[in-house]
């Protein structure tokens, strides 16, 4: 109760409430290697942003699965991938930073838009080599997005933990995995 | 129990435990909220979780401790009170303070954070942003300018001098990397430092130059560096070209300030930002912690309220078992203290109690004892003791008692004397002896009463005493009293039996020499003839019938003395009567003689000849008292009677004579007791021992017209004449 009171309310005008969403996913082979291509939809809510600004750096996860799909058993699970990307506002040069957690590969933009459009085309991301998977077998790939509240700094993350603001995640999206 | 009581206290223990950890707990997450770090994000959750369950067990205990008083307020149960005066004043004693401190340090707390953004600080950060922000961009103008002006210069150049030309710039300008491109987006010439190459341009850049415009960004590098971005629209470049750009290092002394600005600022509008969270996580933490803190203290004050309390009313409770006279209580001594120390003595006082209640009881197990030997012995006696009240109420009376006065003492204990004799007139008579005594003023007398019943006469050897009470004045009495009418009656037998046998000696002696000589004398002398013959006839004759009468006398009184045995029989008492009566019915006797017989009479079992004798003697008694008596007549009458468990036959044997003279109707069966001319005086003494030599029952009495009438009552069975027979104890004493 105290925390729904002292939630930030300042950008809370905007309309556009934000969202995470996987517009297309595929997978293609080269080289005997899966690599992702998917196109995400991120809009993020007026809290985060808000957030963003006061120069709290937004951590966005991706979450990959590969999934063994058994007719008369429980599917397993072969493999699971998580890509990591912090977003940051840099006030001085009044720019958006996106650096990729895995690489600290660091690129730049001026509006958070193109920030987000960028983050948001996911282009050969390696998934598995194929040798590792079985030929009979047929395999599901899974995605989603999440904005990522575990990255949060402390006093944020407990409000997130209180408010549904932070938790914003896409539905899984989910795709046969095919061996062209 | 004890392992009971050892697993509760186990129990106890680690909840207690337990609630220190989540003590402990919240004050890590407070000290982690303070640190602002991120091992708290990760914890969070669980420390809210477990300090949640540890408020939701407080809240149940309390709940629990709560329903518990309740119910015992609502049956007032002793101690409830106190308990909840005492909850109330440790919980407020607890829980004031902590509530004071609580909101001094949420208002501490939220002033302090507001404190630390302060506005001027908040504004020279800005500034200093700004002032960052407007060095820089003068760096960026002037690169761009001098891009611009060699973008000028490669006007109409060739792609190899254009190289010559971009390595010069470089060398002059310091750039870090110079590239020109073609419309394919190919660089056409380039010149960088060793180590860095041409990076392609953003899209943005890209389209900003598509639409002709130059375009120049600050480029946050890693490690806190800037890098210029500058790109050209090139109008006449050789070949393909289109676009120059050229990325220039920012001076370190100037991007390292830059840098620690934007640090700053960044960390600082961060703080900004989280300041309401902080407040909120700092709020929650410490609301959290006093939750806590005022449930344990809140179940703090219920327990220690239990444990102060219980030896209280445990008191209370032994105090009431007192009361009500349970001495056996002992209460568990809780501790060494004052409480400990109050139980001890209740323990001492009640452990008193129980021991001379003990001394009380047996004592008075002894008394009973005492009592309950006196009375056996009092009941086997044959004496009649009453015990009296001052006012005549009977406190005891023994079965004796009873049994001479005709009436159960025993079950009018309690009643008054004088209204039990209005309807009994033994005992009224009895009474009136006493109480006259009493009423003189005698509290200890002896005297022989003379009772008249029913049957007979009672003769009572009587004594009284006072019981001593407490002052001078008597506390009731005892009457002692004997029923002597047998023994008198026995001594006087025996009396009149040593009589008879000594005179049945002593005159039959001399009775046989003179009778023998008045014979001889008539033999000899009464064949001579002589003038005075008929003399000597009239003088021997009288003497031999006088010597005669005196032997049949003799004899009588021997008969009374002797006792021979008894020989039992059964028979038919009617018959017998009749054929005894059948021998008085002659022309010479004008008696009438009426037998009215009970027809189902059961055979009795008695001495026949004893019996025939009896009925003898009293047909002789009828009718010598009748002699020379015209309308003689005698009424002989038998009935079935039951006295009790006892069988018996009344027999009725009435004349119209004169009956008895009053002076001796007492006496009637006395030896030589006659109001008869003729008679020896035995015939009624003897059939009373005969009667009562069967266990029977004898009594004369005046018919109420005229004549005498004797009442016999003769049990049916020999079993029953004997020691408990119809004179019940009275019987044997004479025949011991």
């Amino acid at each position: 109760m105290l925390l729904l009171g002292a939630a930030p309310r300042s950008i809370a005008q905007d309309i556009d409430p934000g969202r995470f969403d996987v517009r297309s996913a595929e997978a293609t082979l080269e080289n005997g290697v899966y690599y992702l291509n998917a196109w995400l939809e991120l809009r993020l809510p007026p809290e985060a942003r808000e957030a963003l600004h006061s120069g709290v750096p937004l951590t966005i996860r991706l979450d990959v699965e590969l999934v063994h799909d058994r007719r008369w058993w429980v599917d397993a699970d072969v493999a699971e991938l998580t890509w990591r990307y912090e977003l940051d506002y840099h006030a001085l040069t009044e720019r958006y930073v996106v650096t990729n957690l895995n690489t600290r590969d660091r690129r730049s933009f001026s509006t958070l838009f193109a920030a987000l459009n960028e983050l948001g085309r996911i282009e050969r991301l390696a998934l598995i080599d194929a040798v590792l998977l079985q030929p009979n077998r047929r395999y599901n790939v899974r995605l989603r997005v999440v904005l990522d509240m575990e990255r949060l700094p402390g006093p944020l993350s407990l409000l997130a933990f209180w408010r549904r603001d932070f938790s914003i995640a896409s539905e899984w999206y989910q795709w046969r995995l095919d061996e062209s | 129990m004890a392992l009971g009581r050892k697993l509760k206290r186990a129990v106890y223990t680690l909840l207690l435990a337990f609630g220190l950890l989540l003590w402990l707990a919240a004050l890590l997450l407070f000290s982690r909220v303070a640190e602002d770090s991120d091992d708290f994000a990760r914890l969070q959750v669980w420390i809210l979780i477990v300090n949640s369950i540890g408020v939701a067990v407080l809240v149940t205990l309390i709940g629990v401790h709560l329903t518990r008083l309740l119910r015992e307020l609502r049956r007032h149960v002793p101690g409830s009170r106190l308990k909840l005066r005492m909850i109330t004043l440790l919980v407020s004693l607890a829980v004031t303070p902590l509530v004071i401190v609580y909101l001094f340090s949420v208002a501490f707390i939220n002033r302090g954070i507001d404190n630390w953004f302060d506005v001027d600080v908040q504004r020279g950060l800005e500034d200093a942003l700004t002032l960052s922000q407007i060095a820089l961009d003068v760096e960026k103008r002037n690169r761009l300018e001098e891009l611009e002006r060699l973008a000028a210069r490669l006007d109409g150049v060739s792609p190899a001098s254009a190289a010559a030309e971009l390595a010069a710039f470089r060398r002059d300008s310091g750039a870090d990397a110079l590239a020109l491109f073609g419309a394919n987006g190919r660089p056409v010439a380039a010149s960088a430092e060793p180590g860095t190459g041409a990076a392609p341009l953003s899209e943005e850049a890209m389209l900003q130059l598509a639409e002709g415009d130059a375009y120049v960004s600050l480029e946050p590098l890693t490690g806190g560096a800037f890098q210029i971005i500058a790109a050209v629209n090139v109008a006449g470049a050789p070949g393909e070209a289109r676009i120059l750009e050229a990325r220039f290092p920012v001076e370190s002394e100037v991007s390292g300030l830059a840098n620690s600005v934007q640090q700053t600022a960044d960390q600082y509008s961060r703080l900004d930002y989280l300041r309401g969270g902080l407040k909120a996580s700092f709020t929650l933490t410490l609301s959290l912690v006093l939750l806590i803190s005022v449930l344990a203290s809140v179940y703090g004050a219920f327990a220690s309220a239990r444990r102060l309390v219980r030896p209280i009313q445990q008191l209370m409770q032994g105090t009431r078992a007192v009361a009500r006279g349970d001495f056996d209580t002992r209460l568990p001594v809780p501790a060494r203290d004052e409480i400990g120390f109050l139980i001890n003595s209740f323990n001492d006082m009640t452990q008193r109690l129980a021991e001379a209640r003990e001394q009380a009881r047996s004592s008075e197990q002894k008394v009973e004892g005492e009592r309950r030997r006196l009375e056996v012995i009092l009941s086997s006696l044959s004496t009649g003791v009453v015990a009296l009240e001052p006012d005549m109420r009977i406190r005891t009376a023994n079965a004796a008692a009873g049994m001479i006065l005709n009436i159960d003492l025993e079950a009018h204990v309690g009643e008054s004397l004088v209204d039990l004799a209005e309807s009994r007139p033994l005992l009224a008579q009895f009474l009136t002896v006493a109480a006259g005594k009493l009423a003189e003023g005698k509290s200890e007398w002896r005297e022989q009463i003379v009772l008249r019943g029913d049957v007979g006469r009672r003769v009572l050897m009587c004594s009284c005493t006072s019981l001593p009470g407490e002052d001078d004045s008597p506390n009731g009495y005892v009457v002692v009293f004997d029923d002597i009418t047998t023994l008198l009656q026995a001594q006087r037998d025996a009396a009149w039996g040593e009589v008879a046998r000594r005179l049945a000696h002593e005159i039959k002696n001399p009775l046989t020499p003179i009778q023998l000589s008045a014979e001889r004398l008539r033999r000899r002398y009464l064949t001579a003839e002589d003038a005075n013959l008929d003399l000597l006839d009239r003088a021997t004759s009288t003497i031999i019938q006088q010597v005669e009468e005196m032997k049949q006398m003799v004899n009588a009184f021997s008969q009374y003395a002797r006792t021979p045995n008894i020989e039992l029989s059964r028979f038919d008492l009617n018959d017998l009567i009749s054929e005894v009566t059948e021998l008085y019915r002659s022309p010479e006797n004008p008696v009438t003689i009426k037998l009215s017989f009970d027809a189902n009479l059961p055979q009795i079992e008695a001495d026949a000849g004893r019996m025939r004798q009896v009925f003898h003697n009293l047909m002789r008694n009828a009718l010598e008292a009748m002699e020379r008596q015209a309308d003689a007549r005698v009424d002989i009458s038998t009935r079935y009677v039951r006295r009790g468990d006892t069988e018996a036959v009344e027999i009725k044997v009435a004349d119209n004579g004169p009956g008895f003279s009053e002076d001796i109707i007492h006496q009637a069966f006395d030896p030589y007791v006659t109001g008869k001319v003729k008679g020896t005086g035995l015939g009624l003494a003897i059939v009373k021992k005969l009667v009562e030599e069967h266990g029977g029952q004898i009594g004369a009495a005046n018919r109420e017209h005229r004549g005498a009438e004797i009442s016999i009552l003769l049990p049916i069975t020999s079993e029953a004449s004997g020691p408990a027979g119809l004179h019940g104890g009275e019987n044997r004493r004479e025949r011991a």
